[in-house]
C-alpha cells in the first residue's frame, strides 16, 4: 500500500511549480464541470426517460411534444459533457499542436451548441412552443436559464478561442503531458468510457440529492445508505482512474495496476453485498422512501438500472484486475 | 480524527439521518385517520387521475386544460342541480407526478388552493405508484398537502402500509362524533415492490392485508350500514376477473366505457388483495382508481361498481378514441357510450351521493381543440 502512494510513482511531482499550478487549476475545473454536468445531466435524463414512457405507452406524438418542449435543457446536458470534453482536451495533452486543435474545435463545438440553442428558444417563442420566456417546468424560469446558460456556454468558448489564438506561442506550461490513449480497440475503448463517464455523472448527482430526498425513517435507514454508496461508488471510481492512476507514470502503471484494480473490486462487491442484502431485508424500501434516482426502473417497472448501478463497478474492477494479472504475467 | 471517530462518525450520521418519531399503532388510534364533512344529498365528488406532471409538463397548459375542465364541471352541476351545486370534493387519485421536482409540486398545490377558493370545494390527494417518484422527499410531499388549506390529507407515523391511508365521514353536521351518512376511504395502493434482491422486474403493488384490516375497523365506527366509496390507484385484481368472467364466461354484469389496454394490476394470485371482496360484505357501493389510462370501465361486480376514472389531461399517454377503429375494445367501448366520433380518451368521472343509499356516476370526455373545446357527459 505504501508503495501504491509513493510520490516517485506519479508525474505531478515531477513538474516544476508553473505545470504543477496548471494541473490543479485545470483538475479543479474539471472537478466543478463535472459536478455541475452532473445535475443537469440528471435533469435532462428526467425529462428523456419521461419521453421514452411515452413511447413504450404508445404515445408517440406525446413523445416528440414533450421532446422538443424539452430540447434546450437536452442540449444544456449536451453543453456541459462538451465542456468535460474540452478540460479533458487541456488535461490530456499529447502534444501541443495536436492540443491546440482540439482545443478550438471543441470550444467552436461548444459556441455552435450554444447558438442553436439561443436560436432554437427564441423560435420557440415565435410560434408559441412557450408560452412566456418564464414559463416554468422543469425549472420556476424554465426556458430562460437554458437561455442564460447558452449565454455563458458562448462566452466560456469564445474565451478559450481567443485565449489559445493569443497565447499560442506562449504556452508551453499549459496543462501537463499524459499518454496518448493507446489499446488495440480504441472505439470500444472510448465508447466505453464515454459510458461510463454518463454513469458516474448519474451516481454523483444521484447519490448527492438522495441524502435530501430520501426517507430515512424506521426500517428504510439501511437500504438508503446502501443505495447512496453504490450511487457514490462510480464517481467516485471514475475519479480514482482519471486524477490517481492516469496521475502514474507508464513505467509504473504495470506494476500498480493490480494493487489499485483489487482496492476497486473489493470496495465494489462489499457495496453491491450491502446493497442487495439491505434490498433483501425490506423489499418495499425503494419505492416507499423516495425512488427518483432509479428513473428508468420506476418508469418502466424494471430493475434494470438498479442492477446496472450496482454491478457496473463490479464489472468495471473485475476487468482491470485481469488486465492487472495479465500485464503482471507479460512482465514477470 | 482518530480510528475510533472514524467508526463512531458513520453511526451518528445514520442516526441524525433516521427520523425519531413515535410510530403509532393504527388499531389504537382509528380515530386519527378520520376527517368529517357535512353530507347532503347530491353531494358532488369530482374524480381527477394521473395528472403526470413532469420534466416535461408545460404547468401553464396542463394549468390551462384543468382550469376549462373545472368550468365545465361547474357549469354542468348548476344546469343539471340548480343554481347552489358545486363541486363539494376534488379526489385526485395518484399519478399525479411522475419524475417532476418541488417547483411541480408547490405549482400544483397553488393552482388547486386557487380553484378551491374560487369553487369553494374541498381536495384530496392519494398516492399512485409515481408520486413518490420525484426529486424530492416524500415526507416533503406530504407535508405539502398536509398544510395546504383546502386540501383534505392525512398522514400519520404509523404501522399501516403506506401514506395516504384516511377516511373522509360524509357526517349530518360536518362534525366528526355526529352520524355518518357515507364514509370515503381513501387508500394507497402502493408502487411496486421486487420480489427477490435480484428481480429483473418489479412487481405493482397491492391494498395489503393490513390496509383492508384498517378499513374494515374505520368502517365498524360509524356503522356496518354506512355506505362506502373507495378510492385508490392501482385495480386490483378484481377487475380483470370481472372483465373475463363478462368476456370469456359470458356473465351480465352491467358494464360501461373503455378498456384499452390491460388494467396494469399486480396479476399475481399470491398477492391477491381481498379489499373488494371484504368490501362487499361490509355494504362498500364502489372503489375508483386510476393508473391504466386508456381504461374508464366500469363495472357492478356483484354488487360493487368498480371503475377506472378518465385520465385527467394529456401528460405521458392517453388513448385516441377513432370511430372508424376495427380494435373490437374500441368498438365495444364506443358502443357502450353510444358515441360515433373521434375523441381522446381524457377528462374527469364526477359521482353525485343522490341519498343516503344511492350515488351516480358519470363520465366527462374533455378535449381542447382550436375549432372550440369538446366536451361529453356520458352516465353510467
Amino acid at each position: 500500500m505504501k508503495k501504491l502512494f509513493d510520490k516517485d510513482n506519479f508525474i505531478f511531482f515531477d513538474m516544476n511549480k508553473e505545470q504543477k499550478k496548471q494541473s490543479l487549476i485545470t483538475s479543479l475545473f474539471l472537478i466543478i464541470a463535472f459536478v455541475i454536468a452532473s445535475f443537469i445531466f440528471l435533469y435532462a435524463f428526467y425529462g428523456f426517460v419521461d419521453c421514452i414512457g411515452s413511447i413504450v405507452s404508445g404515445s408517440m406524438d406525446v413523445a416528440i411534444s414533450d421532446l422538443l418542449r424539452n430540447l434546450p435543457l437536452i442540449l444544456c446536458s449536451f453543453m456541459s459533457i462538451w465542456v468535460i470534453l474540452l478540460l479533458q482536451a487541456s488535461f490530456r495533452r499529447v502534444n501541443d499542436e495536436k492540443w491546440f486543435k482540439s482545443l478550438l474545435k471543441n470550444a467552436i463545438a461548444l459556441i455552435a451548441f450554444a447558438v442553436t440553442n439561443i436560436i432554437y428558444i427564441i423560435v420557440g417563442l415565435a410560434i408559441g412552443k412557450y408560452t412566456s420566456m418564464v414559463e416554468g417546468s422543469p425549472s420556476r424560469i424554465y426556458p430562460l436559464d437554458a437561455f442564460m446558460y447558452s449565454f455563458i456556454i458562448i462566452a466560456l468558448g469564445v474565451f478559450v478561442v481567443l485565449y489559445v489564438k493569443k497565447y499560442h506561442e506562449k504556452l508551453q506550461y499549459l496543462a501537463p503531458k499524459h499518454g496518448e490513449i493507446v489499446t488495440k480497440a480504441r472505439g470500444l475503448y472510448c465508447t466505453f468510457v464515454s459510458f461510463w463517464m454518463l454513469f458516474a455523472m448519474f451516481g454523483l448527482s444521484a447519490g448527492l440529492y438522495s441524502i435530501f430526498i430520501y426517507d430515512f425513517m424506521h426500517e428504510h435507514v439501511f437500504f438508503g445508505i446502501a443505495v447512496i454508496l453504490v450511487y457514490l461508488l462510480s464517481p467516485f471510481m471514475l475519479a480514482m482512474w482519471e486524477f490517481f492512476y492516469n496521475e502514474i507514470k507508464e513505467e509504473k502503471k504495470k506494476e500498480l495496476l493490480l494493487p489499485l484494480s483489487l482496492i476497486s473490486l473489493g470496495v465494489s462487491v462489499l457495496f453491491a453485498v450491502l446493497y442487495i442484502v439491505s434490498l433483501s431485508l425490506n423489499k418495499d424500501a425503494p419505492s416507499n422512501a423516495g425512488f427518483g434516482m432509479f428513473p428508468v426502473a420506476f418508469a418502466a417497472s424494471v430493475n434494470i438500472a438498479t442492477l446496472l448501478m450496482v454491478f457496473t463497478p463490479v464489472i468495471v474492477s473485475i476487468v482491470m484486475t485481469i488486465k492487472g494479472i495479465l500485464l503482471r504475467k507479460k512482465t514477470a | 480524527m482518530n480510528k475510533k471517530s472514524l467508526f463512531v462518525a458513520p453511526l451518528m450520521m445514520s442516526l441524525l439521518l433516521t427520523s425519531c418519531g413515535n410510530v403509532i399503532d393504527y388499531k389504537e388510534h382509528l380515530e386519527d385517520y378520520v376527517y368529517a364533512m357535512k353530507y347532503h344529498d347530491d353531494f358532488n365528488v369530482l374524480q381527477l387521475t394521473d395528472i403526470h406532471w413532469n420534466y416535461n409538463s408545460s404547468t401553464v397548459k396542463s394549468k390551462t386544460y384543468l382550469t376549462k375542465l373545472l368550468a365545465e364541471v361547474d357549469k354542468h352541476l348548476k344546469a343539471a342541480q340548480g343554481e347552489s351545486a358545486k363541486i363539494d370534493l376534488i379526489e385526485i387519485t395518484g399519478d399525479q407526478f411522475m419524475l417532476a421536482n418541488s417547483y411541480h409540486v408547490q405549482t400544483f398545490v397553488k393552482f388547486f388552493e386557487e380553484k378551491a377558493k374560487e369553487y369553494g370545494f374541498l381536495y384530496t390527494v392519494i398516492h399512485g405508484n409515481h408520486d413518490r417518484h420525484g426529486l424530492y422527499n416524500p415526507n416533503w410531499l406530504s407535508d405539502q398537502f398536509r398544510h395546504a388549506e383546502h386540501c383534505i390529507y392525512i398522514e400519520p407515523e404509523d404501522n399501516l402500509y403506506g401514506r395516504s391511508n384516511f377516511i373522509i365521514n360524509l357526517t349530518s353536521d360536518g362534525e366528526i362524533n355526529s352520524p355518518t351518512s357515507w364514509q370515503l376511504v381513501n387508500l394507497d395502493s402502493g408502487a411496486s415492490f421486487s420480489e427477490t434482491a435480484l428481480s429483473p422486474f418489479r412487481d405493482y403493488d397491492y391494498i395489503r392485508e393490513d390496509q383492508v384490516d384498517w378499513w374494515l375497523k374505520e368502517h365498524a365506527r360509524v356503522g356496518e350500514t354506512v355506505p362506502a366509496i373507495a378510492y385508490y390507484h392501482i385495480p386490483q385484481q378484481d377487475n380483470l376477473e370481472a372483465w373475463n368472467k363478462i368476456h370469456n364466461d359470458g356473465a351480465t354484469y352491467k358494464h360501461k366505457f373503455f378498456k384499452l389496454e390491460g388494467f396494469a394490476d399486480n396479476g399475481n394470485e399470491e398477492y391477491a388483495s381481498k379489499f373488494i371482496s371484504e368490501g362487499r360484505n361490509h355494504n362498500l357501493k364502489a372503489a375508483f382508481m386510476g393508473h391504466a389510462h386508456n381504461v374508464d370501465w366500469t363495472v357492478d361486480y356483484d354488487g360493487v361498481v368498480l371503475g377506472l376514472g378518465v385520465k385527467t389531461g394529456t401528460e405521458l399517454y392517453y388513448a385516441h378514441i377513432e370511430k372508424d377503429s376495427t380494435d373490437p375494445n374500441m368498438v365495444e367501448g364506443l358502443a357502450s357510450v353510444g358515441m360515433n366520433e373521434n375523441f381522446d380518451l381524457i377528462g374527469a368521472s364526477l359521482v353525485t351521493i343522490k341519498n343516503a343509499t344511492d350515488f351516480e356516476l358519470e363520465h366527462l370526455y374533455y378535449n381542447e381543440r382550436t375549432s372550440g373545446d369538446f366536451a361529453k357527459w356520458v352516465k353510467w
